[in-house]
């Protein structure tokens, strides 16, 4: 017991100290107040929950029947949705306890002690604590309108089953995560579920209400439930005990070699290189590649607007999606510019070569992908030829403008990007600059379009688009001559930073 | 070519990490530095190869401030720690970048990885692990490789021999002597194990709290002198007297 405490103790300090909480105070200051706002709204959605409830109109049921308990059964009706909606969540987002219990393994603390803190930690997982605030206000409630054992009976309930999910999911995602029948298995039921509420094979809502109606009819059906809890507990911790050796913790580390691409990079001479040697890292870690492969996924986003009716002849809508489709890539990649490269940046600084031919290499890499989007989306046209004139300026405009904006804020006190982390809800390396980047980024083309419908029309206004991104294009050199100035002034400082992280 | 330090001083608060009034190393000589830990060996070196900016003074190579002029980046090759290392490349695509950069043509970089066949004991070419997935051991080899790669005048080398398998240690001081006989390179090199560094350096300087505090010819006696000083220090006789 006492050496669980000092471990809880010593896995706070890990949390505190990690350089998420050293970032600048403006960005804690901005995550703080989206999470705030965040918890606010769930918060509210809570309250009000039995208002909402009470106002969805559903046929055949009598609100004189059930007295008090009428706006739970109608909660009840619904609850199988929100648990399966909340398992999928679950599955895509929550992250497997992570605790490096390496450093204790060899000391003198029971394996049970530390399995058991692994488990018990993620109690306060925010996957979990969502529920207990959207729910909480209900459950008062719920109390305030029902015999004691009754609401007894259903708010923990209720709870057991968020942490049931909780316990079932780490287990099913660990198994899956080795096992890929596991993931198929999943898949399969998850289709058939799908399935048989698209036909209206089984009545989905009737099953809720017995299942969920019945804990607070017959109350003690909760500890059937807490049960089920303990054994997911049980059977989790089974397999975590079973199975803490290192080479079973740590994944196996396969050397990803693979790297699809010729040398045509190598005729632009040590800039291509340099920019080879970019696509390679892209290629070889898990969050770059993610950036890149979504980049692809993007390349699609533009079948949401352009054969769509509704949108016909929006070009605000036109020019925003063809901005992400040319710019996905610099936006997303370029907003971590050097921090990528903060695993080995006394290397960029040492070696023989200059901090011009550097920041050439990063814009002949935002060159080719961005020409690569545009070169792929020229199907688009199929859709009207207008549609192609907007992309093309927009690349123009990307390549021109935005590509050095994303230079320039990517160089901005930049934070080393631990790469073999996932993106999806991924902070790290996130500053002001980042977010700052987005306001030119998007915001500077539908300025230049507005401007533009003042004197001419809207061709006229979208060809000033690609006028702009012609003139900055002209001016690539000042610019990467100004920004190899600029980092050579900062170069102490972000090698010192990298170095500390 | 000629090293310098002159009123280099760098401090962390009220911390000193260097404070070095006046270093001469003429060229070609094989420098040693020791100390212990936290005596500012890796500060100096960092300052040298412009990675911290000192707070007053400077570091010259061939007669140029580091910090004015990037010219000593063509004629200087160093190997301090893994953040000189590309993690995500092969060890032979680490080196083709490497010769890339400093225009040595492909014939002859396989000479030159051929000359460090010794060192790398078929255990970095022709292997499937990326440098970021090598040993500490074998990460060490391929760092020291690409630093001696170009036609370097100057090396630079913090704790060359610390990680390496006893071998290696061997076959790597006999690399290092053959560079100042063939080609006369100037060398820096910092480490703990006194007996390699005094059979490679024929000059060793001592440093502590930042402060450079011996200056040595190496000879028959120098390790037996560095052995006894370091058994002093810390045993609260008087660091200077302790020699």
């Amino acid at each position: 017991m006492k050496n669980l405490l000092q471990i809880i103790a010593l896995d706070w300090k890990g949390s505190t100290r990690s350089p998420i909480c050293h970032r600048k105070v403006i960005v804690n200051v901005f995550l703080a107040l989206t999470f705030i706002y965040l918890i606010g709204n769930l918060l509210v959605l809570g309250i009000f929950l039995d208002d909402i409830l009470i106002k969805v109109p559903i046929d055949g049921v009598d609100y004189q029947t059930y007295g008090p308990s009428f706006v739970l059964r109608r909660l009840n009706r619904y609850l199988i949705y929100y648990f399966f909606l909340d398992f999928i969540v679950r599955y895509f987002m929550q992250k497997l306890p992570a605790m490096s219990i390496q450093p204790y393994l060899h000391l003198p603390i029971r394996k049970s002690s530390l399995v058991h803190f692994m488990l018990v930690k993620t109690v306060w997982s925010p996957f979990n604590l969502v529920h207990l605030i959207l729910l909480g206000p209900f459950m008062v409630e719920v109390f305030d309108n029902l015999p004691l054992s009754q609401a007894l009976g259903w708010v923990s309930g209720i709870i057991a089953i968020v942490y049931f999910a909780n316990y079932f999911l780490l287990f099913i995602k660990r198994t899956s995560e080795v096992d890929t029948r596991v993931y198929v298995g999943l898949l399969l039921s998850l289709a058939l579920l799908v399935g048989l509420h698209w036909y209206d094979m089984v009545d989905f809502n009737a099953i809720s209400t017995r299942l969920f109606d019945a804990l607070f009819l017959q109350p003690w059906l909760a500890t059937v439930v807490l049960l089920l809890l303990a054994v997911a507990y049980f059977i989790n911790f089974k397999y975590l005990k079973g199975n803490m050796y290192l080479s079973r913790i740590s994944k196996v580390k396969r050397a990803e070699v693979s790297y699809v691409g010729a040398g045509i990079l190598s005729r632009f001479g040590l800039v291509g290189r340099l920019t080879e040697l970019e696509f390679k890292f892209i290629w070889r870690n898990k969050r770059p590649r993610s950036v890149f492969l979504m980049t692809i996924l993007f390349l699609g986003y533009g079948l949401l607007v352009f054969p769509q009716d509704e949108y016909a002849g929006n070009y605000l809508m036109y020019i925003l999606f063809s901005i992400i489709i040319t710019g996905m890539f610099m936006l997303n990649y370029g907003q971590y510019l050097l921090g990528w490269e903060g695993t080995h940046f006394d290397h960029v600084l040492t070696r023989n070569v200059s901090f011009k031919d550097y920041y050439m290499s990063k814009f002949l890499l935002f060159a080719v992908v961005s020409g690569a989007a545009m070169i792929l989306s020229t199907p688009y046209a199929y859709f009207g030829t207008e549609i192609l004139l907007v992309l093309f300026s927009v690349f123009l405009f990307n390549l021109g403008v935005n590509a050095h904006i994303v230079m320039f804020f990517g160089s901005m006190n930049p934070k080393k990007i631990d790469v073999t982390q996932g993106t999806m809800f991924n902070w790290q390396g996130a500053g002001a600059a980042q977010f700052m980047l987005m306001i030119p980024g998007l915001g500077a083309p539908l300025g230049l379009y507005g401007l533009g419908l003042l004197f001419w029309d809207e061709m006229g206004a979208v060809a000033l688009i690609g006028v702009a991104g012609l003139l900055g294009l002209a001016g690539t050199r000042y610019w990467i001559q100004m920004l190899a100035g600029w980092l050579r002034k900062q170069r102490y400082e972000i090698s010192n930073d990298f170095r500390n992280q | 070519m000629e090293i310098k330090f002159s009123q280099l001083t760098k401090k962390y608060g009220d911390y000193t990490a260097v404070a070095v009034e006046d270093l001469h190393i003429p060229s070609g000589e094989s420098f040693g530095l020791v100390g212990n830990n936290g005596a500012g060996k890796t500060t100096l070196f960092r300052c040298l190869i412009d990675l911290i900016e000192p707070d007053t003074g400077f570091a010259m190579i061939d007669g140029k401030s580091t910090q004015e002029s990037e010219q000593w980046k063509h004629d200087t090759g160093s190997y301090l720690d893994e953040n000189f290392l590309v993690g995500h490349l092969l060890p032979e695509e680490y080196f083709d970048f490497i010769a890339s950069i400093n225009g040595i043509r492909e014939t002859d970089l396989k000479a030159r990885l051929q000359s460090f066949e010794p060192l790398f004991n078929d255990e970095i070419l022709g292997g499937k692990k990326l440098i970021r997935d090598l040993s500490k051991g074998n990460q060490k080899k391929v760092g020291i490789a690409a630093a001696l790669l170009a036609d370097i005048k100057v090396l630079v080398l913090d704790e060359p021999f610390a990680n390496l398998d006893p071998s290696t240690q061997i076959r790597l001081k006999e690399l290092l002597k053959q560079l100042k006989h063939d080609r006369g390179v100037t060398m820096l090199i910092s480490s703990h194990d006194l007996s390699h560094v005094t059979d490679v350096c024929e000059r060793i300087v001592l440093l502590e709290k930042g402060k450079l505090i011996r200056d040595i010819r190496t000879s028959a006696d120098t390790l037996r002198d560095l052995e006894a000083y370091f058994a002093q220090v810390g045993n609260g006789i008087g660091q200077e007297e302790a020699i």
